[in-house]
């Protein structure tokens, strides 16, 4: 058995989360590897479909939930759409979990605040369980999640339990015109929102995950409010095949996105070559 | 390892029969069938051809260009993965030029960080290299300029130099020295060292000086202009065909794809890769951080003389100088580095 060869999944569960994002559950076959498989909050894997191909996702699911991984997908290509059309029930292939991870340890005792745009809610949603599923281990949790309309707003019904936890603040926001008449939420891009929740930078942590504008106009929100760079964490998403430091194709300069990364600090990110 | 012997080129000649007698596939720098020499299968060593540098590298040998990882076969909605076996037939090969045997040692690092590559190490262990010292090498090699030489022995197993009626032989690793000892009557007293000297300096006077040999000029000139209209200039001669890349014996990007056979069955492949081609690197969301060929210029410099010794202390380039051959646009490696050094030692530089 070499490096490349994946384990076994089977598809337990498939959502619709929006038009064109879906979100799988995936059980591994061999039960010594459901039993011993375990990841950190942050880490990816490749998923195939046999004949179609490898992508890599982030594991959307928590490492607190055992024997199962989650990941959520947009359809964009080749084995995205193959992807699309596996049924409950088929095989699929994993290889994983690769890369680092964020720093849950250090994140102890401290305020955390996720902020997150369109299907970027599918790596902070890993971290976000973390947290709820040690809840004592954290003190404040905020939560800003904006996506474009209403329709495009993934994981709906975790968001409404979020939502009715009383140690959770959650902020929804759609971008301005994207809202229905029974929208509840807020309407406006996700860096305003920040700001308006205005999330204490005291001894805490800010996990920015979305499409690259956002994270653009929302580090510098955070500076503002006194978030220092070494405590805003964002996820990288080069192109990758191998994830594994091999196949050349995910460096950013000197750094091998797939094994530095992909979690890395804003501080980590303004010294990094101007290639993401 | 450094011990040293003797073969005489009748012996030589009875030694490659020998091994293909025992069903140890052989390989060398051959003539195909349009007349270019290239590393290939061999019959007998009267095919090896020694004064050309052969158009590919040992590459193939090690990562093939198309190399399948394992099959799959479905069966309703289950899935059988077929292993492929990571033990490899025996091979020999002779007539690999330092230059590329060294190449092959380079990759053994990216190969084996955290992550042990099996198919790459299998056939690594079942092949001995016997490199010929370089006769010398035309106006685009620089082994000396990256800490090599036309008789390096980096990545050989033993290493032969022409001497008298035969080849001073220098036993350079401990699977060298177990070719040498399963066939004790072809290797003996012959020529020494010093008959070798004459034909080493020769080799080495006709590459040296094509490069300036200041390798930590060139990383810290690279590791500090990642934004220098260099990298704009050097790219506009560049078509972005990756053939630089195919005939490197050092770079090693590939793809992962799957090959379907029948419609319930196919097999997962990787592929030789190059990141001279926009699609490299391009996202499903039409954004590329590479979005132009400067960029990837600069990525494939940038790998060889600065990231590749930042990660593992080694130099991605061996000084074969084959992309500088290759290439259809007259890109010549030899011009980035002598530019760069220029640059950076405040000489002028720019064309
Ligand atoms: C660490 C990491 C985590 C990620 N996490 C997630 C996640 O949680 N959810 C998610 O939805 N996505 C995620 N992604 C992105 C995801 O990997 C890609 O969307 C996915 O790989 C697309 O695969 P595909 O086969 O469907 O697309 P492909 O068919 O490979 O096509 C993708 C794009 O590549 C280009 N392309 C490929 N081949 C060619 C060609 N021959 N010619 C021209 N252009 C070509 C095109 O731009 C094309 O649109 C992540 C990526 C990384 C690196
Ligand atoms: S970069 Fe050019 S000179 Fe260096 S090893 Fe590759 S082909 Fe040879
Ligand atoms: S440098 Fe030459 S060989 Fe390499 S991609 Fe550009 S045109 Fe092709
Ligand atoms: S994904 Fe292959 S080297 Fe990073």
């Amino acid at each position: 058995m070499n490096v490349y060869q994946p384990f076994r999944v089977r598809v337990e569960e498939k959502i619709a989360e929006t038009a064109d994002t879906q979100t799988l559950k995936l059980r591994f076959l061999d039960e010594d590897v459901a039993k011993s498989f375990d990841f950190k909050a942050g880490q990816f894997g490749e998923y195939s479909v046999f004949g179609a191909g490898e992508c890599t996702f982030c594991i959307a699911s928590s490492p607190t939930r055992k024997g199962y991984i989650e990941c959520s997908f947009k359809t964009v290509g080749k084995v995205t759409n193959a992807m699309r059309d596996v049924e409950v029930g088929d095989v699929m292939g994993f290889r994983g979990p690769y890369g680092n991870a964020f720093p849950m340890e250090k994140m102890h005792g401290g305020n955390v605040v996720f902020i997150a745009g369109g299907i970027g809610l599918a790596p902070v949603r890993c971290v976000i369980w973390n947290v709820l599923d040690e809840r004592d281990k954290y003190k404040d949790v905020t939560i800003v999640y904006g996506a474009r309309t209403v329709a495009d707003l993934v994981y709906k019904r975790e968001l409404e339990d979020w939502g009715k936890r009383p140690d959770v603040k959650l902020w929804t926001t759609v971008d301005p015109g994207g809202e229905t008449p029974d929208w509840k939420g807020s309407v406006g891009f996700v860096p305003a929102i920040v700001e308006k929740a205005a999330p204490k930078a005291d001894n805490s942590w800010a996990v920015v995950c979305g499409p690259p504008v956002m994270i653009k106009y929302t580090i510098p929100v955070l500076k503002k409010m006194g978030f220092t760079e070494d405590r805003i964490l964002t996820t990288l998403e080069n192109r990758m095949k191998c994830g594994i430091g091999k196949c050349g194709r995910c460096n950013i300069g000197p750094v091998y996105v797939c094994k530095d990364g992909p979690v890395f600090t804003a501080q980590e990110m303004a010294k990094l070559p101007n290639e993401f | 390892m450094s011990t040293t012997t003797f073969i005489r080129t009748g012996d030589l000649k009875g030694l490659v029969a020998d091994l293909r007698a025992a069903g140890v596939g052989v390989a060398g720098p051959a003539r195909t069938s349009d007349g270019a020499v290239d590393y290939r299968s061999i019959t007998a060593f009267d095919d090896v051809v020694l004064d050309a540098q052969p158009r590919n590298s040992l590459k193939q040998f090690f990562l093939p260009p198309t190399e399948p990882l394992f099959k799959y076969q479905r069966k309703g909605s289950d899935v059988a993965i077929l292993e492929i076996s990571a033990t490899f037939p025996p091979r020999v090969i002779v007539g690999a030029r330092p230059c590329d045997a060294a190449a092959v040692d380079v990759l053994d690092h990216v190969m084996n960080w955290d992550y042990k590559d099996e198919p790459w190490f299998g056939r690594r262990e079942a092949t001995t290299i016997v490199t010929f010292a370089c006769p010398g090498g035309d106006r685009s090699c620089f082994c000396t300029a990256v800490g090599l030489g036309p008789d390096a022995t980096r990545g050989s197993d033993l290493l032969l130099v022409p001497a008298g009626d035969g080849y001073y032989v220098e036993v350079v690793t401990e699977k060298g020295k177990r070719l040498v000892d399963a066939y004790p009557k072809r290797f003996g007293a012959g020529a020494g060292v010093d008959a070798t000297l004459s034909y080493r300096e020769k080799a080495r006077a006709s590459v040296e000086g094509h490069v300036p040999a200041r390798p930590d000029v060139i990383r810290q000139w690279v590791q500090e202009h990642f934004e220098d209209p260099f990298w704009a200039d050097i790219s506009l001669r560049c078509h972005g065909c990756g053939g630089c890349a195919a005939a490197c014996p050092t770079c090693h990007c590939f793809d992962i794809v799957d090959e379907p056979e029948t419609l319930t069955e196919g097999t997962r492949r990787r592929n030789w890769d190059t990141c001279q081609t926009s699609v490299f690197t391009a996202h499903a969301s039409g954004h590329n951080p590479r979005a132009d060929q400067c960029g990837r210029c600069r990525q494939r410099v940038n790998h060889k003389f600065a990231i590749y010794p930042a990660r593992f202390n080694d130099i991605l380039c061996t000084g074969c100088g084959r992309c500088a051959r290759t290439c259809p646009a007259g890109q010549d490696v030899t011009e980035i580095l002598n530019r760069i050094v220029a640059m950076a030692t405040g000489q002028g530089g720019a064309a």
